[in-house]
This record gives structure tokens, C-alpha cells and sequence, in this order.
């Protein structure tokens, strides 16, 4: 169980990103935090696993503070939380496999990985992520010759490499197009339901939220506004999504409900 | 605006009143309508111009007075001064009565600049004459203090119609400023520069001579085998009483043979007035020469240096039938060295030129060219390899998105410190030791320098990692905060006092010294020491307790700004300076050269890369710190692959620059081509020093196009 209590992150520049922010994710749950862009999303994201530093509250994972732990421990919490991001943050210059692999660094003697040797074992592992997210025939391609759908199954390999019991999805579906979107996200359920991993996830569309979602929260300016279950979002009407939201929300359109096969 | 004295209220917007204060001070009444820079800037600019004239009037004229010069330029400004306001003059009542339309008013003013032109020139011989006596450089020193004088008198005059216009709420453009601020530039420009246009036509021609054996210099680059018809003699000169000189020749059968009869004499002399008194005269026979043929007479003093005497006898002379021929001569005027003792030893040839044949072995000097090019060009491969290698750890280092995100407790800081200290400390010891067992510095000179990098730089790493994390976990865990403080006021209080013994030591050895250069500062050192280590760790600890226990420090921007400090320093000082460090360390020679490149390779690309990695995309970084990577292993994965195009184009830019770099360190002493070119130039041998300047060129052009392909490939 993921415990957040009174989060809060102002940044050098003073600007208030979070305030006061105090939820709870029970293991197994999909998690969609809205919000609009600025609003905080990916700051929560990001203090969970203390990509930025909270100024204040407390993050417990599991009985494990994150937010007092030392560097080591920081590194031993991270790599069994894995990551994916609007913009896929892969290196485009390494091939697939070296981004993949990049995913098992928490993992494997620092030293030899600095030469970019890999044990047999992960190599194999990597080679079945890429299955898994079916892209296993561009595994010698460069990062940068993969269209954006197809990196960012690169990017969900490489989390599952970290052999993770939690994803933070930051906007995974924001530079893609709706089919890939709903693609995407299926992945994203799949590791859900049948690894039972928890899935925290910041997104933009309703149609998205009420598809995927089994709890909501919604942040406004840094404040949670928002939060709930999974019926409570499909009776959501566009009027009242729009309230959390601001005037800017809207569907996806257009593909909505359709279910595009993995 | 802010509120004014009564006084400039009322100045304000009054045309008039502007123009005046503008015609005392240039400037004035601009500043006061409330254009405060435009004011300031007019003022600077005529004050500046005024200085430079009199100056470069005053030096560059030969004629150092500053007080004479200042009066010359006052004569002159005061007369340009007064034609430009009587034809201002003119020009405003030229356009108040008849030139009304715009056009005629541009062709009025056009042509009475031109009029203000002339009418100074013509009157700059009067001028120059009331300003500066007779007999100094006059046309230089007058015409250049003029110049600047009526071009000084223009911007005032400007200014003050600039004021006038201000006042009428309308702003005229600064063309005119710019404009005459620039010539002013130019013509002081010149002088100060010594850029004297005749002289250079005028010594063109003596030059052509030397220019055409630089540009085509390839003669020199062979040896030729040359078939020159030759006979010597020796010959006793002086000749004091009773010797007789060396045995006389015999005449050969079949060789070319010379007989001089006597074979010992006296020098010709040319006393103090240039009269010449003609030495022993000579009697010279020989045969078996190419008949019907001219022949050269060669003089060869004791040193061997030959020449062709004349106005001593027949110096060229014409065979006979049969290649025989006899004539007289005079022992020619020598000059022989002072410190020459006894008798000397001359020699005669009799010279036939024959036809040189080219035999295809390069000459001695073209392969010391070749050699030093070598030598010239591995230093400066050397000094990039090198440079790589020390540039990578400090661009890390340099690269503010890498550093910003270091942070420690204070305590892990102080920790971190002494650490680094101890480290470096107990490394240069245990390397110390085992380089004595290994024979010491001289007997393994590449074991020590190895043990002494890794043990000092690993001691040092390893016990600032060591210390730093160890009091940075116990401030934030186990020690009770009052402890903490203690331990982080004491810590940064003793690194204060650390630093500031030396800063004491400093000033009173740096500073002092200069103010009381007689002992005193040496016996105050010890105090200043005490004072600066005091006070150091006094502001120090205060800072300390501030912070806090466990509190922030910024260690990673911290070592930015020290490195980035450090590596602009070094970079500011050019390759040919640090030569010269390089040649006091380690005498001149290709390695002082080595020495100074790889020093400024070392700032110059540690820059370059460090601004190649905060140009990377921050993405990788983050997600490579969310699996759990430790900070060496996010470089390798999500910086390195980002910045290797970047660091290749920049290493083989920067291998560019030293070769081409290493072919004049030389010229200061750094070794290579330089060297051997600045010495062939100050022996006057120009077709070797054209040797030189080919071999650079065309090692430079073909870098060039190398280094291009090869980055054109890569990135």
C-alpha cells in the first residue's frame, strides 16, 4: 500500500507545485490522477519516487518511508518501481536491447554493467519484455528509427525489466495518437490485472479515465479537488469532468470504448 | 521622472538654454532634458577623442609632450571650431532665405561639408604652423592632432544643435555621433598602429628578392652534384720576418694545377679614411683548365669563408689555348678575428663553374624539415590524446545539469573535506613508498607517475566518499542534533581556519610586500596567518550554525563554479604563454611545447563538453535514475550515447587546432617546424625558411580536409 500524507513541493523558483496533498493506493489498483498541465501531476508522480525531492510530508510504501531513506536505499525502492513518460525518455543513439537492459541497472553488479556487460539471464529477460510488448523483432534497431508507439512499448519494457510491483505512468498517452492510446493503456491494464501490479497514471481524457481507471484523483493548482471510485467516474457527465478540470477538458472522440487488440 | 531643482525645471524644454549648456559642456544640455545616457555618452565620446588626439599626437609624433600638445590641439580646435559655426551659419541662413525646398537644403549641406573639408585643409598649413615649431615632425604631429581636433569640433558643434532639437520634443537620430566617433577611430587608429600605406609599395620591391624564394623554395630541398673545374693554393698572410709560408705547388700532368709565387705576404689595408694600402703582390700560374673558358678567383679566409676579391687583380679571368694562364694579384683586405693569434692560412681557388646536376637526395635541411614535422605533428596529436583523457573528469565536473543535483548535510560537506584531504594525503604516502621500492622517480619514472595519479586521486575519492556518506547518514540518523551542530560549526570552522592561513599568508607575502618591500611584511606573515585563520573560521562557524544541523549544502554547485572557475582561467591564457611556463619547467624543446598544448587542450575541451552535456535531453537521465541506477551508471547509459557525437566533432576541431598550434609554439622555443622556421629566418636563409612554411601549409590544408571528412562521417 502506497500511503501519501501531506505531500507538499515548492520549488526553488517558489513556485507551489503541491499543497498539502494525503491519498492512499491499495496494492492492485489503477490509479488516474487529472489535473490540468501545470497542475501538479507530474511533481506527484516524480516525489514517489523522489525524482524530486518533497519539501515536506511523507510518502510510505509498504512500511518503507521513501521520503527518509538514504541514497542505496532510494536505489533499492526505485528499481522496483517502475516508470514511463510522455515523452518515452529513451536514448535514441542505443539500440533497443541497451535501452531495455538499461531498465535492469538497480539490479545487476555496477561495475560490470559500466562496460555494457549484461549477464545471459537478462538478456533473455529483456528478449521476452520485448515479446511481451510485441516489438521483439526490433530488438537491434536504433531507439530513434521506432515510431512514437513503438517506443514507448520500449519504454514499457524497460520497466518491466525492473521487475516492478508499482508503474508511475506520467501522460504515457499524451504525444500519441487515440489508437495507440488505447493501446498503450491496455498494456498498462494488462500488467494491472495479471501481474497485479499497481498502476498510477496521470491522464488527460475522460473517455481514457472512465475505460482504465478503478480510483481517481484530481489536482488543481497543487490541491487534491477530486478523488473517486471507479462508479463514481462513469456517472462523471463532460459538465462535471469539466469542473474538476477547467474548460480545456475533452474526449478523445471518435474511438471511444473501442478496444484495440494488443 | 523624478523631481528636479527649480533651476533645470526651468532649463527644461528651453531650446536655447539646452544649446548653451550643451556649447559649455558637451553633453550638458542633453543630460539635463532628461536624456541621461544620450548626455553621457556625447560627453564620453568628445572627452575620449580629446585624450587619444593629444596622446597619440604626442607619441606617435615623436614628440612627447603632453602639455605642448595639449595647447597645439587647443590652437587647432579653436580655429576648425569657428569655420564650422560660421558656416553653420551660413547654411541656416542659406535655408531660412532661398534653399527652402528639401533637396536644395540636402545639396547646401552636402556641399558645405564639403567646404569645411577644404576650408580646414587649406588652413591646416597655417595651423600646424602656429601650433608646432619648425624643426619637429610637423606634418605628422599637425595633421594628426588637427584631424582629431575639427573632428572633436564637429560632434560639439553636433551636440549642441542636438540639445537645441531635444528641447523642440524631437529626437534626432545618433547617425552623425556614430559617424564621426568612427573617422575619428580611424585616423587616431592609424596612427597609433603605425599603418603607413607608402611605406609599403616603397619596400615591396627590396622584398620581391626574398619573397620569390620563400613562395618557390624547392632548389634548397635537393643536393646537386656539381662539376666545378678547381685548383688551390695556400697562402702565409701576415708575413712576419724570416718565415717563408707553405711549400708552393707543383704544376700537375694531367689535374688543373695553380703555382703562387710567393706563398707568403701581408694583407692589403684600408685604414680609417677608406684609403686601401695593397698587401704582397702575387704572382699566380696554372694550367689544365678548360681551355678558352672564364675562371673566378675565390678568396678563402682562415675560417673557410670564401670570397670573390675585387679591385685586387684580374678576379675574372679568361684561359688561354691551352687552358693555361698567369696573372697578378694583390692579397686582398681581410678581416681577421682579434682573438686570431700568430701567422693565418689562406686560401686561393681558381674557379670554373661547371653545370650543377640534380641527383634526387633531398638536402640536409629539407630533411630536418621533415623531420621536425613529424615531431611537429605527433605533438600535437599527443597533446589532444592527453587532453581527452584530463578534459573528461573535469567536464563532468563543469556540466551544471550533472552537478546541481548533487546536495549534502553540511555534515557530510565537512566530512567530504577532510576526507579528500586525508585521502590525498595517505595516497601520496603509500605511493611515495612503493615508488621507493620500485627505485624512486628516476629509475621508474612511468610506475611512480601512475602510482602517484591512482593512489592520490583513489585515496582521495574513496575517503571523500568514505567520510562524506559516514557523517552524512550519522547527521541525519543517529546523532542528536545539538552534536550535529557542534560537529558541523567545529568542521567548517577548522576548513575557515585552513583557508584562511593561507589567504593571511597571502596578503602579507602577496600583498604587503608590495606596499613595504623591506622585511616588514615577512615579520607580520605568522600574524596576518593567525588574523586571516581566525577570522575565516569565524565567519565560517557562524555560517555554520545558521544552516543548522543536517542542514542542505549545494556541494555539487560548489564544484562547478570551482571548476568551471579554474578551467576558464587556464583557458584564457593562449598556448603561447603556457609555452613559455612550459620552457622555464622543462627547458625549450618539443615537450615544454607538448606541455602547453595539452594544458590549454585540457580547459578548452573540458568546456566544450561540459556545455555538450548540459545540452543533453534530461529525459534519459530521469529514467535512468527511476530504475534504481547509481549516479556512474547514469552517466554511461543516458549521457554518454547523447554526447559522443558532440565530443568526437569537438576532439577532432580541437586536434585541428594543435597541429596547426604546434607548428608555431616553436617560435617561442616550444620545438617542432616553429623553431627550426624562427631560426632560418634569423639567419636570413629564406628558401629553408619557405621549406618550412610549404611543409606547414600543406600539413595544415590537408588537416584540414582530413578533419572535415572525418567529422562529416561521425555526426
Amino acid at each position: 500500500m502506497l500511503s501519501v500524507e501531506h505531500l507538499t513541493k515548492v520549488y526553488s523558483t517558489g513556485t507551489v507545485a503541491l499543497k498539502d496533498v494525503s491519498f492512499q493506493v491499495q496494492e492492485g489498483e489503477f490509479l488516474v490522477v487529472i489535473g490540468l498541465s501545470g497542475s501538479g501531476k507530474s511533481t506527484l508522480l516524480r516525489c514517489i519516487n523522489r525524482l524530486v525531492e518533497p519539501t515536506e510530508g511523507r510518502i510510505v510504501w509498504d512500511g518503507v518511508d521513501i521520503t527518509a531513506a538514504s541514497e542505496a536505499e532510494l536505489r533499492r525502492i526505485r528499481r522496483g518501481i517502475g516508470m514511463i513518460f510522455q515523452h518515452f525518455n529513451l536514448v535514441d543513439r542505443s539500440s533497443v536491447l541497451t535501452n531495455v537492459l538499461s531498465g535492469r541497472t538497480g539490479y545487476v553488479n555496477p561495475w560490470w554493467s559500466l562496460i555494457n556487460f549484461w549477464p545471459l539471464k537478462d538478456r533473455e529477460m529483456a528478449q521476452a519484455a520485448l515479446e511481451r510488448v510485441g516489438i521483439r523483432e526490433k530488438i537491434r534497431n536504433r531507439a530513434d528509427e521506432l515510431s512514437g508507439g513503438q517506443k514507448q512499448r520500449v519504454g514499457i519494457a524497460r520497466a518491466l525489466m525492473q521487475e516492478p510491483k508499482m508503474i508511475l505512468a506520467d501522460e504515457p498517452v499524451a504525444s500519441l495518437d487515440p489508437v495507440l492510446a488505447y493501446s498503450i493503456l491496455s498494456y498498462l491494464e494488462k500488467l494491472n490485472q495479471e501481474d497485479n501490479m499497481t498502476i498510477i497514471c496521470s491522464l488527460h481524457y475522460l473517455d481514457l479515465v472512465q475505460r482504465y481507471a478503478t480510483r481517481v484523483i484530481g489536482l488543481r493548482e497543487g490541491e487534491l479537488v477530486y478523488h473517486g471510485s471507479r462508479e463514481d467516474i462513469s456517472r462523471l457527465t463532460d459538465d462535471e469532468f469539466k469542473q474538476i478540470y477547467g474548460e480545456e477538458a475533452q474526449r478523445m472522440g471518435g474511438v471511444a470504448g473501442t478496444q484495440v487488440a494488443p | 521622472m523624478t523631481a528636479s531643482p527649480p533651476v533645470i525645471q526651468e532649463v527644461r524644454n528651453n531650446s536655447l538654454a539646452q544649446a548653451g549648456l550643451s556649447a559649455l559642456v558637451p553633453g550638458l544640455g542633453q543630460f539635463v532634458a532628461g536624456h541621461r545616457g544620450r548626455g553621457f555618452s556625447i560627453f564620453l565620446t568628445i572627452l575620449t577623442l580629446i585624450g587619444l588626439t593629444i596622446w597619440t599626437a604626442a607619441q606617435r609624433a615623436r614628440f612627447p609632450d603632453m602639455g605642448f600638445s595639449s595647447r597645439a590641439f587647443l590652437v587647432m580646435f579653436g580655429e576648425s571650431f569657428a569655420i564650422l559655426i560660421f558656416l553653420s551659419a551660413l547654411y541656416y541662413l542659406a535655408t531660412r532665405t532661398f534653399a527652402v525646398h528639401p533637396t536644395t537644403q540636402a545639396l547646401a549641406r552636402a556641399g558645405l561639408i564639403v567646404v569645411a573639408i577644404l576650408a580646414i585643409t587649406l588652413v591646416s598649413d597655417t595651423l600646424i604652423r602656429t601650433a608646432v615649431p619648425e624643426d619637429q615632425d610637423r606634418m605628422l604631429y599637425g595633421l594628426t592632432s588637427l584631424a582629431g581636433a575639427a573632428i572633436v569640433a564637429a560632434i560639439w558643434l553636433w551636440s549642441i544643435q542636438d540639445a537645441y532639437l531635444l528641447g523642440k520634443e524631437y529626437v534626432p537620430s545618433t547617425g552623425t555621433l556614430l559617424l564621426l566617433g568612427s573617422l575619428a577611430l580611424v585616423v587616431l587608429g592609424t596612427r597609433v598602429t603605425q599603418i603607413d600605406l607608402p611605406k609599403a609599395f616603397r619596400e615591396y620591391r627590396d622584398t620581391q628578392v626574398i619573397l620569390r624564394r620563400i613562395v618557390w623554395p624547392w632548389q634548397a630541398a635537393f643536393v646537386y652534384d656539381t662539376n666545378d673545374v678547381r685548383a688551390s693554393a695556400r697562402i702565409q698572410a701576415p708575413c712576419p720576418p724570416g718565415e717563408v709560408g707553405p711549400p708552393q705547388n707543383e704544376p700537375l700532368p694531367d689535374d688543373p694545377w695553380i703555382v703562387v709565387t710567393p706563398t707568403c705576404g701581408d694583407l692589403s689595408v684600408r685604414d680609417s679614411m677608406g684609403q686601401l694600402e695593397f698587401g704582397t703582390l702575387m704572382t699566380i700560374e696554372g694550367g689544365n683548365f678548360r681551355p678558352n673558358d672564364t675562371a673566378r678567383i675565390q678568396w678563402q679566409n682562415p675560417i673557410g669563408e670564401p670570397f670573390t676579391p675585387r679591385g685586387f687583380g684580374e678576379s675574372e679571368l679568361v684561359m688561354g689555348e691551352e687552358g693555361s694562364f698567369t696573372i697578378e694579384f694583390y692579397i686582398p683586405d681581410v678581416t681577421i678575428p682579434s682573438t686570431a693569434a700568430g701567422p693565418q692560412i689562406h686560401t686561393l681557388n681558381v674557379v670554373q663553374s661547371g653545370t650543377a646536376r640534380f641527383t634526387g637526395e633531398l638536402s640536409r635541411e629539407m630533411k630536418l624539415a621533415l623531420q621536425e614535422m613529424l615531431v611537429t605533428i605527433m605533438m600535437g596529436m599527443m597533446a589532444t590524446l592527453v587532453g581527452i583523457i584530463l578534459a573528461l573528469p573535469f567536464s563532468f565536473l563543469a556540466a551544471r545539469n550533472l552537478m546541481n543535483s548533487i546536495n549534502s548535510t553540511l555534515e557530510g560537506f565537512i566530512g567530504g573535506v577532510f576526507g579528500l584531504i586525508l585521502g590525498a594525503y595517505l595516497g601520496s604516502r603509500a605511493a611515495g613508498y612503493l615508488s621507493a621500492q620500485l627505485g624512486g622517480l628516476e629509475a621508474a619514472p612511468v610506475e611512480t607517475a601512475v602510482l602517484n595519479f591512482v593512489l592520490v586521486v583513489g585515496g582521495a575519492l574513496f575517503f571523500y566518499q568514505l567520510a562524506g556518506n559516514l557523517l552524512d547518514r550519522l547527521a541525519k540518523r543517529a546523532l542528536p542534533p545539538a552534536v550535529a551542530r557542534v560537529i558541523s560549526i567545529v568542521g567548517l570552522g577548522a576548513i575557515g581556519a585552513i583557508v584562511g592561513y593561507y589567504l593571511g599568508l597571502g596578503f602579507a607575502n602577496g600583498v604587503l610586500v608590495i606596499v613595504y618591500p623591506s622585511g616588514f611584511a615577512e615579520t607580520v606573515a605568522p600574524r596576518a596567518a593567525l588574523a586571516g585563520s581566525v577570522l575565516i573560521a569565524g565567519l565560517l562557524a557562524v555560517q555554520a550554525y545558521r544552516i543548522g544541523p543536517a542542514g542542505e549544502v549545494t556541494t555539487g554547485r560548489l564544484i562547478y563554479v570551482l571548476v568551471r572557475t579554474v578551467l576558464n582561467i587556464v583557458r584564457s591564457i593562449e598556448p603561447l604563454i603556457w609555452a613559455l611556463v612550459g620552457i622555464i619547467w622543462v627547458g625549450p624543446g618539443p615537450f615544454a611545447g607538448f606541455i602547453a598544448l595539452t594544458l590549454h587542450t585540457i580547459a578548452a575541451l573540458g568546456k566544450l563538453y561540459s556545455e555538450a552535456i548540459e545540452s543533453i535531453d534530461p529525459g534519459p537521465i530521469e529514467a535512468l535514475q527511476s530504475t534504481g541506477a547509481n549516479r556512474l551508471q547514469t552517466i554511461v547509459y543516458a549521457v554518454f550515447p547523447q554526447v559522443l557525437p558532440p565530443f568526437i566533432s569537438f576532439t577532432i576541431y580541437r586536434w585541428d587546432i594543435n597541429v596547426r598550434l604546434s607548428t608555431i609554439i616553436g617560435l617561442v622555443g616550444g620545438g617542432g617546424i616553429g623553431f627550426l622556421l624562427i631560426q632560418w629566418i634569423r639567419q636570413f636563409q629564406y628558401s629553408y625558411a619557405g621549406i618550412a612554411v610549404w611543409l606547414i601549409t600543406i600539413t595544415v590544408a590537408l588537416l584540414d580536409y582530413v578533419s572535415a571528412e572525418i567529422r562529416e562521417r561521425f555526426v
